[in-house]
């Protein structure tokens, strides 16, 4: 590490320090939201390198996919919203190159009709590219129908009644690989990576009702409730949030977005700490004098 | 970096900035690009339905493979647009109607068999001998968490003595993950401004440095 | 839906008929999306007749709505502009306007929470400094600075909160919820199903 960042965090911190006290000198929110930005640009600009744990439901759901023959096939899923994209995107891009890097065909599709569509084909094009995956034959983009429910339930019986063509509008008899996939039997894992509540359906409704394996890629805001799929053993492997990107970014040993943001999101989290800890303390301490004085 | 490129990079951080400049205070640039997103967003929606609705699952399929049947479904579908109209809005309650009863039909037993069962199994197999001390921990957390916490929410009751006992267990364990929540909240809402912040400074910055080297 | 759920599809016809009951509700579900772009386009016409406020800002609503939606329902065989392909104005609008857009309005959510940290979380009783407690201890687990402070004090403290905390109580309060709201929705379904709940066609 680099001497003279030590004495550039160590005025950061005192700079988000003292904006904090401006703001409750002056109780303006705006000191508060100049701190935050502080906090994010800096690290972005100077990134400092941490070493980042990998969590035990990470590593299920990268070892369940590793654990699967090459040239499996796999249905990834792009249920997010663009909204969400700085926490989703570099999951689907790390599990991307896991599953083309071991061989495996990617089935592709999303029941989010804001954007899930332009995303999921920007995305799975990029990188195709790196690896030289053909579209049609290594990787396909079903698109979007709408009725989530209808949708799962139909791929069970048959992906072509449900999607005749795919989000080119290519009937799905001309794409070459579609020939041997006809419905979930024909699928080995089923990798998520959403933003909403659709990841209960895909257990309650896929996962139960047909066995396939799922794992799933999930917004932070989402992670904790879906423990008790892990627990039960309904869901195989969990990632959550941003951390949980660059978790399996580290895993597929092509460290990106995610991992470079994790500095900065180390210290707004140190920061928002301070700010509930300072408001806390300046709290209780009133809550005292005003007890005194009116005893 | 070429034309083109420099000025998509130009855009996306003139809409990306419009929207910042609303925390320090509501102005027209942020009512511009807020109107924009509201139209652009609505108009997505009729290119994704035209394409991967109305051409893909009724057009194309009658026109090439005969399945002239579809009119049926593209009907009750036109039967929504009833709804703005006072005097005949009663008839898009047929086309609710089917899609509710299908869903109320998938839903009435995937629930069941998708997540009240495996839940109520597995909270079952937390105390199966054979885990060691802190597993057998572990377990007991989890049966009185799943139980004080199913209790607390029962509502027919009033809480008072052994009800009323379980569903204050009930509240610790709720606050706890709640905090737990709210931890993950934070980091989520974090995330989101660090990508748009690194859109900003690698992308939109390292435009204006490009220009200069 | 009830009675194929007990068939093997791949052996009876009733996979068959469930398939094709299946594809009719994605197309009528379909139109349920353009419902709100009407609606849409309908309040934003009538504001911007009337020169209500802040009309011309409802102008450009509609503008966007029909810059969008025109092209992308024109033939792409006229020209690569129409149509939803890469390249086409409707794909150009969403990657480089719509998108960007969609990101930065929940971004701003970073600062209100902040925000609210700083004048909201107050520890008023014991329930919620435990609340408190338990989020400062996830908040500093889920970064690398905060596991490296936790380690500092415990090696096996990131653990412990994974197993006891993670995997422990908010596991059992989630599948507590879970298991409540599934038998609400499955209730509900019942109800829908023997015409007892009417709420969704407006009465």
């Amino acid at each position: 590490m680099q001497i003279w960042l030590i004495p550039a965090y160590i005025l950061l911190i005192l700079t988000g320090v003292f904006l904090l006290y401006l703001a409750f000198k002056t109780e303006d929110r705006r000191y508060i939201y100049l701190a935050v930005a502080f906090y994010v640009i800096f690290p972005v600009l100077i990134t400092l390198k941490l070493p980042i744990d990998i969590s035990p439901e990470a590593r299920q759901l990268y070892d369940a996919v590793e654990s699967l023959p090459d040239s499996s096939t796999v249905l990834l899923t792009f249920d997010y919203y663009p909204s969400t994209v700085a926490e989703t995107e570099p999951m689907s891009r790390a599990a991307l190159r896991h599953l083309f890097g071991k061989d495996c065909r990617v089935l592709t599709l999303t029941t989010v009709p804001l954007g899930g569509p332009s995303i999921a084909e920007r995305v799975t094009r990029e990188i195709a590219k790196e690896f030289g995956k053909v579209y049609g034959v290594d990787y396909a983009n079903l698109g979007f129908k709408y009725n989530y429910v209808a949708v799962l339930k139909g791929m069970g019986n048959s992906i072509e009644a449900i999607y005749p063509a795919d989000n080119s509008g290519t009937p799905l008899s001309e794409i070459p690989m579609m020939a041997d996939i006809k419905n979930y039997n024909d699928i080995d894992f089923i990798f998520l990576v959403s933003d909403n509540g659709v990841v209960d359906y895909w257990i309650s409704i896929v996962n139960a009702q047909y066995g396939i394996r799922v794992g799933s890629g999930v917004t932070a805001v989402m992670a904790p409730k879906f423990y008790a799929y892990i627990g039960s053993g309904q869901m195989t492997g969990l990632l959550g949030g941003m951390k949980g990107a660059a978790e399996y970014e580290l895993l597929v040993h092509k460290p990106d977005t995610a991992v470079k943001g994790m500095t900065a999101q180390s210290l707004v989290h140190l920061f928002i700490i301070l700010s509930v800890i300072a408001g806390n303390i300046v709290f209780l301490s009133g809550k005292r004098r005003r007890k005194r004085g009116a005893a | 970096m070429n034309l083109v490129d420099f000025l998509q990079i130009w855009i996306i951080a003139f809409f990306t900035l419009s929207l910042f400049s609303f925390l320090y205070r509501d102005n027209p640039f942020y009512k511009l690009a807020e109107h924009i997103f509201a139209g652009l967003s609505a108009g997505y929606y009729v290119g994704l339905i035209w394409h991967s609705i109305i051409l893909q699952q009724m057009i194309n399929p009658m026109f090439d493979n005969g399945k002239w049947y579809l009119v049926f479904p593209g009907l009750l579908g036109v039967l929504m647009f009833s709804r703005f109209f006072k005097k005949y809005h009663w008839i898009s309650r047929i086309s609710l109607a089917f899609v509710m009863g299908n869903t109320a039909g998938i839903f009435l037993l995937s629930e069941l068999h998708g997540k009240v069962l495996p839940q109520m199994q597995s909270t079952m197999n937390s105390l199966v001998p054979g885990r060691g001390v802190g597993g057998y921990i572990l377990g007991l957390i989890v049966v009185v968490g799943v139980l004080s916490t199913l209790l607390y929410f029962y509502f027919s009751r009033e809480h008072k003595g052994l009800l009323g006992g379980t569903a204050k267990v009930g509240i610790w364990f709720i606050m706890v993950s709640f905090g737990a929540h709210f931890g993950y909240t934070v980091m989520a809402r974090i995330s989101l401004l660090i990508g748009r912040v690194q859109f900003l400074i690698n992308d939109w910055c390292g435009s204006i440095i490009g220009l200069f080297s | 839906m009830i009675v194929a759920f007990f068939f093997n599809p791949e052996r009876s016809f009733v996979g068959g008929l469930e398939s094709e009951v299946l594809s009719w509700v994605t197309i009528v579900g379909g139109f349920t999306l353009l419902l709100g772009v009407v609606s849409l386009v309908r309040v934003n016409y009538s504001a911007v007749k009337r020169k209500s406020e802040d009309w011309i800002f409802k102008l450009a609503t509609l503008i966007s709505v029909f810059v969008m939606a025109i092209p992308a329902i024109l033939p792409k065989n006229v020209s690569s502009l129409f149509g939803r392909d890469v390249g086409s104005i409707y794909d150009w609008l969403f990657n480089y306007v719509d998108a960007p857009m969609m990101s930065t309005m929940f971004a701003m959510l970073a600062f209100y929470i902040a925000s609210a940290a700083f004048r909201a979380f107050r520890a008023r009783n014991a329930e919620a400094t435990l609340l408190l407690v338990t989020a400062t201890l996830v908040m500093l687990w889920r970064v690398p600075m905060g596991e490296i402070a936790l380690k500092s004090i415990h090696a096996n403290l990131p653990y412990l909160i994974n197993t006891y905390i993670m995997n422990g109580a908010n596991l059992a309060v989630q599948r507590g919820i879970i298991i409540g709201a599934a038998l609400g929705a499955a209730a509900m379904s019942l109800r829908i199903m023997l015409g007892i709940e009417r709420t969704y066609m407006g009465k």
